[in-house]
């Protein structure tokens, strides 16, 4: 074993005793916990192998898991708690969690409890642990994570004369590299006299309009200081740093065209694929795909292309929650369900869990050894910059006119402060209605 | 009739008395069918018009009756109800008028065509039908591909053919609809072309050699044998083609997602939208029924215009 990986396994060795030194075991009597959870992919034997390790570990708590799609839980979890026949535990999913918590059904997490179990919030990366928070209480821990990152092409950053280990932080350096990577058929440059922006060879960045594409809108509007919700939860990604944000990204189409009009996601896959543009903005979840495609390809944080304020990219998690039980709930059920949510959440089970292209939850998992040269770790240093769509109970109210918008801006409908303008008239109505329903 | 018991005395060994005959027996035959009728139909649209009527949500305490304040939002411009109902609902009446005639027709067409005994007939028959077997996330996901507004089949072949760019089918109002009316034929048109086999079998074929002894040609033959024989099939298939195109939703979903700009979201997807990205039960319930109404009267008049066709001709 050579001297590096002897310190990198005895420093795993430390985070992961770290980890379990403030944790309790649960020694009531014998309970079975059920505990639903929408892991129904290749995901699902992790989590299964996950659940028979804590039990063969944990003889007095049995957990019992079903594994359904998450849109069904979504519909049956309001029943499921009105009759009191809840899980004891439950994985809601960030751009569900705060409807659900705003309707009453799960339960806060108590400061005692969470230091009975052993659970320290300070160990998960803040954003990421603050996603299921809600009016200064904590609702659930994270054990999965996604987010957006910037693929990026070594080979072709090479060949247009930019140092393929230095992708570009912000602004001005990412506009002059993707400038450089736009060459039309004839080889000429997009700062060139003559360049044809119809008959592209290669690109500088692929943006699109769907859902996914509306995300690097999201993190960009963050990055320059705006936010898309205001202090009372109404939309608000018409302000003047979302404008300002927004339109940098449809002047990279439209006014330096070194992006593609028109664009869709696959498109843009295939044409990043195939090594036509230099960034790829996009979910992680791409990255088993190019790593079987054998590219020479790095993956790095969004750089700062919306503003200077801060480090920002979108990111989705699940969290483990407890729902709200009738009265008289048996109380060693909830000392033991804590005790089974705080287990799943140490960094021995998180590392586990990265096993199915998930993210590390916390610091001590991202510096894992067995990261250190694996393309995902490049966006590692920022994950604390990592922002769920959450913290207000209509999400869905307030993303689905942002992503219309983001769409009209992108294709040239609309003018940027037109289409997020009517975004958010839009979205403003509907949480009207939506506030009805939330007292 | 009278009463010859005591009350509350049950006797076995008097005469029985006369009593009103009620034959228990056919509403024995229809219980289970009614049992289900009131359980998976009755109840739920009772349970409907209560969701729709209040202020419904499983976890609140309190569900506040609110009349029609979610049919009204339908009918008063400036909510949001209002804006997308109708133009979902547009999107979704354009879609059936383009889809029917074409569905009909095509189905007819391919159906009269593989009725005769050329070489291949089961081969094409089958081509024809096995589409309809996929999955609509899997029809949907090839017609994307074939229509991407860079990388699809179309605009590559048009390329090929013309030299002209791509057309960005998939974001362009209007366009949009293209690869959603295409798929849909695609995918279902073998159904239809079955139903039509069947009831061309059904045509004697003496009818035929008659006509031909008379001389008529096979476009006569068709006009006047083929074409009013077939009637109550294409009501049929109108009928059913007509609902299931006012119910379309996989299609739009996964092609353009209801883009560019709700363009071709149906009015099934943005009900789902209101109910379960929006968490607007009550006023999803209310669209349902408004929507569910409409197709009501709908099919109520094409069966009314159709059905005094076919029996005309059935009278002739």
């Amino acid at each position: 074993m050579s001297r590096k990986a002897l310190l990198a396994s005895t420093a795993l060795l430390a985070s992961l005793t770290l980890g379990m030194a403030g944790a309790q075991t649960y020694t009531g009597p014998k309970v079975t916990l059920t505990y639903l959870h929408g892991f129904t992919g290749p995901d699902r034997p992790v989590m299964e192998s996950l659940v028979k390790k804590f039990n063969d570990a944990n003889p007095n708590i049995q957990v019992r898991a079903q594994a359904q799609p998450w849109g069904t839980t979504w519909q049956q979890l309001p029943s499921l708690v009105a009759s009191g026949r809840a899980p004891d535990v439950v994985v809601i999913n960030e751009d569900q969690i705060t409807a659900f918590i705003a309707r009453g059904a799960v339960s806060p997490l108590t400061a005692a409890e969470m230091k009975a179990a052993g659970i320290d919030k300070s160990r998960f990366f803040g954003p990421l642990f603050q996603t299921a928070d809600y009016k200064g209480q904590s609702y659930g821990l994270p054990i999965s994570s996604v987010a957006y990152a910037m693929f990026y092409n070594k080979d072709l950053m090479k060949k247009v004369g930019l140092d393929p280990n230095k992708p570009p932080r912000n602004r001005a350096e990412f506009l002059a590299a993707a400038q450089k990577c736009t060459v039309d058929k004839s080889g000429k440059n997009s700062t060139e006299a003559g360049f044809d922006p119809k008959n592209l060879d290669t690109w500088g960045v692929s943006l699109y309009n769907n859902w996914v594409g509306a995300r690097a809108a999201y993190a960009a509007i963050l990055q320059n200081g705006g936010a898309m919700v205001d202090k009372d939860q109404n939309a608000a990604f018409n302000s003047p740093q979302a404008v300002s944000a927004v339109q940098f990204l449809v002047d990279l189409v439209q006014k330096h065209r070194v992006a593609r009009p028109n664009s869709t996601e696959e498109a843009e896959l295939a044409a990043f694929s195939q090594g036509k543009v230099c960034f790829f903005p996009s979910g992680q979840w791409y990255l088993d795909r190019f790593e079987q495609q054998k590219m020479n390809f790095g993956v790095t944080f969004m750089p700062r292309i919306g503003g200077t304020a801060r480090d920002a990219a979108w990111g989705g998690s699940s969290h483990v929650t407890l729902p709200k039980q009738r009265a008289g709930y048996d109380a060693n059920k909830r000392r033991a369900a804590l005790a089974f949510m705080a287990w799943l959440s140490q960094p021995a089970q998180n590392l586990t869990w990265t096993s199915t292209g998930s993210l590390p939850t916390q610091a001590a998992v991202a510096k894992n050894a067995q990261f250190a040269k694996a393309p995902i770790s490049g966006i590692f240093d920022r994950l604390d910059s990592v922002y769920a769509t959450s913290g207000y109970p209509w999400v869905g109210q307030v993303m689905g006119p942002f992503d219309q918008a983001w769409e009209a801006a992108y294709l040239g409908k609309k003018t940027v402060a037109q289409a997020l303008n009517d975004g958010v008239r839009e979205a403003n109505k509907q949480i009207e209605q939506a506030r009805k329903n939330f007292k | 009739m009278t009463i010859t018991q005591a009350p509350g005395k049950t006797t076995t060994t008097q005469a029985p008395a006369p009593r009103p005959r009620v034959n228990l027996e056919p509403y024995l035959y229809l219980l289970p069918h009614a049992l289900l009728f009131f359980v998976f139909t009755v109840y739920p649209v009772g349970y409907g018009i209560y969701i729709a009527t209040h202020r419904w949500d499983l976890l609140a305490e309190t569900q506040a009756f609110v009349g029609s304040e979610y049919f009204r939002n339908l009918f008063t411009p400036g909510t949001p109800q209002f804006e997308f109902f109708w133009r979902t609902l547009i999107n979704t009446a354009f879609f059936t008028v383009v889809t029917v005639p074409l569905l009909v027709a095509s189905s007819l067409g391919l159906a009269v065509l593989l009725h005769r005994p050329i070489f291949g007939r089961t081969f094409f028959r089958a081509v024809f039908f096995m589409p309809g077997i996929l999955t609509v996330s899997v029809m949907g996901i090839l017609w994307r591909w074939m229509f991407d507004n860079q990388i699809g089949l179309v605009n590559a072949a048009r390329e090929l053919m013309t030299g002209a760019g791509p057309i960005p089918w998939l974001s362009t109002e209007g366009l949009a609809w293209i690869p959603i009316v295409v798929g849909t034929v695609w995918w279902t048109v073998g159904f239809n072309m079955t139903l039509y086999l069947a009831a061309l079998s059904n045509v004697s074929q003496s009818l035929y050699e008659a006509a031909s002894l008379d001389g008529a040609t096979s476009g006569q033959q068709f006009r006047y044998i083929t074409w009013p024989m077939l009637g109550p099939i294409t009501l049929f298939v109108t009928v059913t083609t007509a609902l299931a195109s006012f119910q379309l939703f996989g299609q739009s979903l996964v092609i353009t997602n209801g883009g560019p700009s709700r363009s071709t979201q149906s009015v099934t997807q943005y009900i789902t939208e209101e109910a379960f990205t929006n968490s607007q039960y009550s006023s999803a319930a209310a669209m349902g029924f408004v929507f569910g109404l409409f197709m009501l009267v709908l099919t109520a008049a094409q069966f009314r215009i159709m059905a005094r066709d076919v029996q005309a001709v059935e009278q002739k």
